[in-house]
Order: C-alpha cells, then structure tokens, then sequence
C-alpha cells in the first residue's frame, strides 16, 4: 500500500513536471494579459496623461462610474438582446438546415458547401455585402422594392431596424457553423437506434425531437455556446454598418469599450468595461453548462 | 523643323553634365541638405492634399538626398492609430498630419514638436518661407504662442446647391439666413426627384456653425473654461433646424451616409444642398462623372440671429515628439507647404484648399476658384479670415473636444431618427459629455 502511494505520488510528480513547461506558457499568454486588465481596471489610465498608469488612490471608481452610466447599461441591453436572437435564430435556422442536409439526397449534398460561403468570408466582406443590401441608393434589394412600390425604411438608420439588420447580418454569416456542427453531431447517431424509434412507431417530428436532438445534446451546447462567446464579440458589422447608431441603438458593450480605448484614450475605464463583459460571458456560460446538465456523470 | 548646331565642346560638356545630372542626384542633394541618406516616414489620412504632393516627392528626394515613405489611412483609421502611435512616444512617423478633430488633444498631450526652434533659425528657415503667410488659425499654435503645425488643408463651410437650376424654377435662392433655410428646402424639396438637402454623418463638425449662428457654443469658455454647454436653449434650436433638414428633406439614409457618399449624392442629381468644407464642392464641377456641372451654385454660409460663424477647421503638418529625424521632417515641412509648391499644386492639380495667403490671393488660384462664374475662392478666404479674426474655433482645440464631439454625433442621430427629441438628447449629451471631460481629470462648472 505504501509503496503503490509512492508509485502514485512519484506519477503526480512526473506529470505535474511535464505539464509545467505548457501550463507556464499558458499562463504568460493568458492569465498575465488577463491578469494586467484586471490591475488597469483598478487605475484611471488615460493615454494622455501617463502618470495615471499605476494611480490606485480610487481603486473601485471606474466600476463605480459604470454602475451609473447609462450608456454602458444601455449597451448591456442591446448586447443582451443581440446575443439572445443571434444565438436563438443561428441555432434553430442551423438545426434546420442540418437536418435537411442529414436526408443525403444527391442535391443536398452538392447544396452543402455553398452553406459553408457565408461563414468563410472575411468578415469585412459580409460587412461590405450587406452595406450594400442596406444602403437604399445602391442597393439591389430597394431597386426591388421600388419597383413593387414598397416604401421599406433605410434600415440601417432607423431606430426600429438597424438592430434586426445587424442580427440578420449576424445570422447569415454564422448559421453554417452552428449547420456544420449539428450535421457533424447527427452523423454520429447510430442507425439502430433510429430504427427501434421507427419500429416502435414513432413519427419524423418524434424521432427528431424525442431521438436525434437528445442524443446530440452535447453537441448542441457547444455549439450554443460557441456562438454565444462569440456574440458578445460582435465588432466588424457594427463598425462599419452603425457605427452603433443611429444614436445608441446598435451600441453594443464591446464596441463601448472600443470607444473608450481606441478613441478617448480611457483604457482603466475601458479595461472594467471589459472585465465585466468577461465575468458576464463566464457567468452565462456556466449557468448555461448548469442547466442542461452538460458534462455530468449520465 | 528646326536644326540645332552645337560645337564639339558644348556637346563635351553637355554630355558631361547630363552625366552628373543623371548619375548623382543624392550628392548634388547631400551638397544642398545636411539631412541626405535620411528616410523619414510620414503618416497621412487619405487626402486630396496628400494624393496630389506625392507626385513630387521624387523632386524633393533629388533636391535633397532625403527619401520620403508615407503610410496613408482612412480618417476615422488614422486618428485611431496615430492616437495610439503619439500616446507611445514612438518614433515610427517623422511627419504626421495633425487632424483637426485630434490636434487640440495631441498638442495638449504634449506629443507634438514644437517647430519654434526651426522657424527662429534663418538656416533652417529662410525669412521668405513667410510663416506669417498662413491665414490665421492655419498655423497651429497653443496657448502660449509656441508653433506646432502648419495647415495642408483648411476647410472652410460654404453652402451650396448641385441644382441651382432647381431654385430657379421655384423662384428662390440660396438662402442668406438659417430661418430661410427650411423655407427653400420646402420649396425644392422632391422636385424633379431630387432632394433638397443631403450632408455627412460628422455632426460635430456640421452643427456647430448653427449651434453659434443661434448663439450657442460647445463649451461656456474655451479653452479656459471646458464645463459643456449642449442643453442650452440655442443649442436646443439648432440642433432642431439642424437635424430637420436631414430627416425631412435629404435621401433616405442619410444618417450613414460619410463625406463620399453625401457628394455621390449630389454628384448623381439626386441631392441638392449641402454645407460643407469647400473642398466637396469642388468635384461637383471637376469630376467627370458629375453630372451637375452646370447648375452648381455656391453662397456663404447662411447667417443666424447671433451672426455668421462659418466653421473652419484646419489639418497641417507637424513633427511627433517622438522623431529621430526632426530636421529632415522640417525640411519636408518646408518644401511641401512653400509658396512655391502650393502654387504649383494650384496650377498642377487645381487644389483648392490652399492655407497661404500670398497663394489665395493669387490670379492661379482665383482662375482655379472661379466656377459657374462665381469666385468661390473669395467665399473660401472670407470664412477663413471671419474664424481666425473672431475666434471662435477654439472650442476644436481643447483636448476634450473628440470625447465630446462624439456625444454630439450620437445626440443628432437620436434627434434626426425620432428617438428623443432635442431638449432631451442634448440634456443627455451634456451629462455624458461632463462625465467623460472629468474623466480626463479637468475640472468643469457641472
């Protein structure tokens, strides 16, 4: 017993030494970055005046100013609601197109890759595309709707759309990786099992609610879960379709800090911004994990 | 056709010269500058001003032996990147365009050289560069009177129309009052399926000459006194004109549309007033593709019920703090905004924007200006000379006029898109805007 206690501690050792070298780079190249957001948070920083760089008389003021600056809470909303119809619409539209893509008829198959388009673009590109569908003197789709004599606002301008227009951008370019993920997931459901739910009677509807998408449930979160880290990260189609406007609408946190950094110099204030966005994502992610049970003991 | 004759000798020596003219630029220019073999990088944002100088680098590369290397960004780019660039004290850029959104921040910042030194040595600037040349606020000084930049590009707001033929009919003008201003719109509005207005999403450049016709101003006494004063009633009243037009009379969109696309929109015919710099009215006659060349017509700025503030806001050329070629810089500065250069970039390209007086005041530049019969070069010179005579630019020149340029832009588009009205998006702006100046450690009357 004693000398399988030793075995055991000599092999924690020998694996803890060869994990260190990696767990150290790790640590170089995210704990200390993140580390030093969380210390400039604590500081006024301000490019413009260098002697803020290590000021903690008021160590708590920036998150204090956040706690009552509608701007921020503003863009908390408007990333709230952002994220909820981005991740909502990608997973369902994604879903549907896998399971229609899961039937491998010949046409289907072809269809598959032209799917994948959206995805693969650089994101300025989809930007540019849909500048384009957005902009009224320019645009193909309003030449349409004149013709048919439709009046549709300049919906990147109008209050009541530009945010539908930044998440239908959004879910055009996105849905094929939450598509590819299921259809990858579906594949591995095995036949048998299909064909006992068959036997048994079951329907189309009830073998793909009651089958297929229980049995991909981990894929689904993952997949969920990607999209949602990367809706809180929404940028490019913000920056070049609204600049976060018209007035504030479209102005998500991301782009807030953005703001803060890049054009006001206030990177302590930009730095909380961003540590609360953090502290957001892993807290939604972990609720999320905790409600479906993802990676419990079965 | 006409035969030269040459004697053996002349042929000898004119051989021999092309030869060293040919062979050895870089030692006739290391002879002239002491700064030859230097390379020195300048940053830009895409300008007409810079399109147009490039083409002469190689003559000041031969003439001096310094070799010239410029990154070019967009605008909105580049003040973001130079921003970051000057905060680091880098010595990346030897050249920078100082823009007038970022001046009054980077020369308080302290992250531009001042030029004092070279323009009180006759060797590095001979007493005809004339810096006194530069219309007023062209040459970029602070407070205290050192000098940090000299202008490339003034603009100066006029109002014009791309169919003029259009105010005809109606049986109106451009208007010479802002109370007349809607009342024309209303007139030409939608006739021959042309808007009466269009303009570019850079309200806080383009309010303000309302703001302060109707006697308001950014902040209560600027530089000295930052404490914003967006709520007051002028402000409010402007800022209701002001949006009005854009939401009533210009193309659907509007409120996205940049500097380009609000020409396109007069360019193509399908808007047909603007107030802007004068550079953007140019291209109405000069591109091409216009297709309003005829009926371009150009007025000063209309004037309110406090007077006539017609906004001018300058970009120059001037040295960061962090350059290891400060010289060379200031023998490109030199070269590139003499008189002689400017009044090339006349004659050459026709370029309108031009800082020194000496210039302006040139028949070139009169001939250049002189469009559909109208002197727009003397409208230009007027608005350059009322701002540098009144002062009333200055509220561009304290540090904190991006932080709250941008709480303007966001107020108009709230105004112009119906979700608050005035009073209320400005009464917002104001308190954001004094947050964001405290947050810069100033403190305000709020």
């Amino acid at each position: 017993m004693t000398r399988q206690a030793s075995l055991a501690r000599q092999r924690r050792a020998f694996l803890t030494w060869c994990l260190a070298p990696a767990l150290a780079v790790l640590a170089v190249v995210t704990l200390a970055p993140m580390t030093y957001l969380v210390v400039t948070s604590l500081t006024p920083l301000n490019l413009t005046n260098p002697m803020t760089a290590w000021n903690f008389h008021q160590p708590l003021l920036n998150y204090r100013l956040l706690l009552s600056d509608q701007r921020f809470l503003n863009s908390l909303w408007v990333q709230a609601k952002l994220s909820f119809w981005t991740v909502g619409l990608q997973m369902l539209i994604g879903i549907g197109f896998a399971l229609m893509l899961n039937l491998r008829t010949s046409l289907l198959q072809a269809l598959r890759t032209v799917f994948l388009v959206p995805m693969v673009l650089p994101p300025i590109v989809v930007a540019i595309i849909w500048k384009v569908l957005y902009t009224p003197d320019i645009s193909p789709a309003y030449w349409l709707f004149k013709a048919m004599g439709l009046n549709v606002p300049a919906l990147i301008t109008d209050p009541n759309w530009a945010l539908p227009a930044i998440i239908a951008a959004d879910t055009w370019e996105w849905f094929p990786l939450t598509m590819l993920m299921v259809l990858a997931g579906l594949q591995t459901v095995p036949e048998e099992l299909l064909d006992a739910a068959r036997v048994d009677g079951a329907n189309s509807w009830q073998v793909t609610v009651s089958v297929l998408l229980p049995y991909i449930r981990g894929t689904l979160m993952v997949a969920g879960l990607f999209r949602l880290v990367d809706s809180i990260k929404a940028f490019p189609l913000i920056y070049l379709l609204t600049d976060g406007g018209p007035g504030s609408v479209t102005e998500v946190t991301n782009y807030y800090a953005f703001e803060q950094a890049f054009n006001f110099s206030y990177l302590g204030f930009s730095s909380a911004i961003t540590v609360v966005l953090v502290a957001a994502s892993l807290a939604m992610s972990w609720v999320l994990v905790r409600m479906t049970g993802w990676g419990a003991a079965e | 056709m006409a035969i030269i004759r040459m004697s053996r000798r002349s042929v000898v020596f004119t051989g021999a010269g092309a030869a060293l003219t040919l062979r050895a630029p870089a030692v006739l220019g290391q002879a002239k500058s002491p700064y030859a073999g230097t390379t020195i990088r300048g940053a830009a944002f895409s300008l007409p001003f810079h399109q147009y100088l490039k083409d002469y680098f190689p003559e000041f590369e031969a003439a001096t032996g310094i070799h010239v290397e410029f990154d070019v960004q967009a605008f909105p780019v580049y003040n973001q990147r130079m921003d970051l660039e000057l905060s680091t004290g880098g010595s990346s850029y030897d050249v920078a365009v100082l823009t007038f959104t970022y001046q009054g921040r980077w020369l308080g910042a302290g992250w531009i050289s001042p030029l004092d030194e070279f323009l009180s040595n006759p060797n590095a600037t001979p007493a005809d560069w004339e810096p006194g040349d530069f219309v007023g606020q062209t040459s970029m000084r602070d407070a205290k009177g050192h000098t940090y930049g000299f202008g490339i590009e003034a603009g100066a707001v006029i109002l014009w129309a791309a169919r003029g033929d259009l105010l005809d009919k109606a049986g109106v003008e451009l208007p010479k009052t802002l109370a007349d201003l809607p009342k024309v719109c209303e007139a030409i509005h939608d006739k021959d399926n042309v808007a009466a207005w269009t303009g570019d999403n850079l309200h806080h450049w383009n309010w303000p000459p309302y703001l302060m016709d109707m006697g308001g101003n950014f902040f209560k006494d600027p530089p000295r006194n930052v404490t914003p004063t967006l709520d007051t009633p002028a402000a409010v009243q402007s800022a209701q004109l002001y949006t009005d037009l854009l939401a009533k009379f210009a193309p659907q969109g509007v409120l996205s549309y940049t500097f380009d696309q609000a020409m396109e929109s007069q360019l193509s015919g399908r808007a047909n007033m603007r107030n802007q710099a004068v550079t953007w009215a140019i291209p109405l006659i000069k591109n091409p593709a216009s297709t309003v060349k005829n009926t371009v017509r150009f007025a000063p700025f209309p004037s309110g019920s406090n007077g006539w503030f017609p906004g001018v806001a300058i970009n120059g050329f001037g040295i960061p703090a962090g350059s290891k070629n400060k010289g060379a810089a200031w023998e490109f500065i030199k070269w590139a905004l003499s008189k002689e250069m400017l009044a090339k970039l006349v004659k050459d390209k026709g370029y309108p924007s031009i800082c020194r007086r000496s210039v302006i005041q040139g028949e070139p530049f009169k001939e250049t200006l002189t469009l559909n019969g109208q002197d727009v070069g003397a409208l230009y010179l007027q608005a350059l000379e009322r701002a540098s005579d009144a002062g009333y630019m200055k509220y561009r020149t304290v540090p904190v006029f991006p932080m709250v340029g941008d709480k303007v832009n966001r107020a108009m588009e709230a105004i112009a898109s119906k979700q608050l009205d005035a009073a209320a998006a400005l009464k917002q702006a104001e308190i954001q805007a004094a947050d964001d100046i405290k947050k810069a450690g100033y403190s305000i009357d709020l």
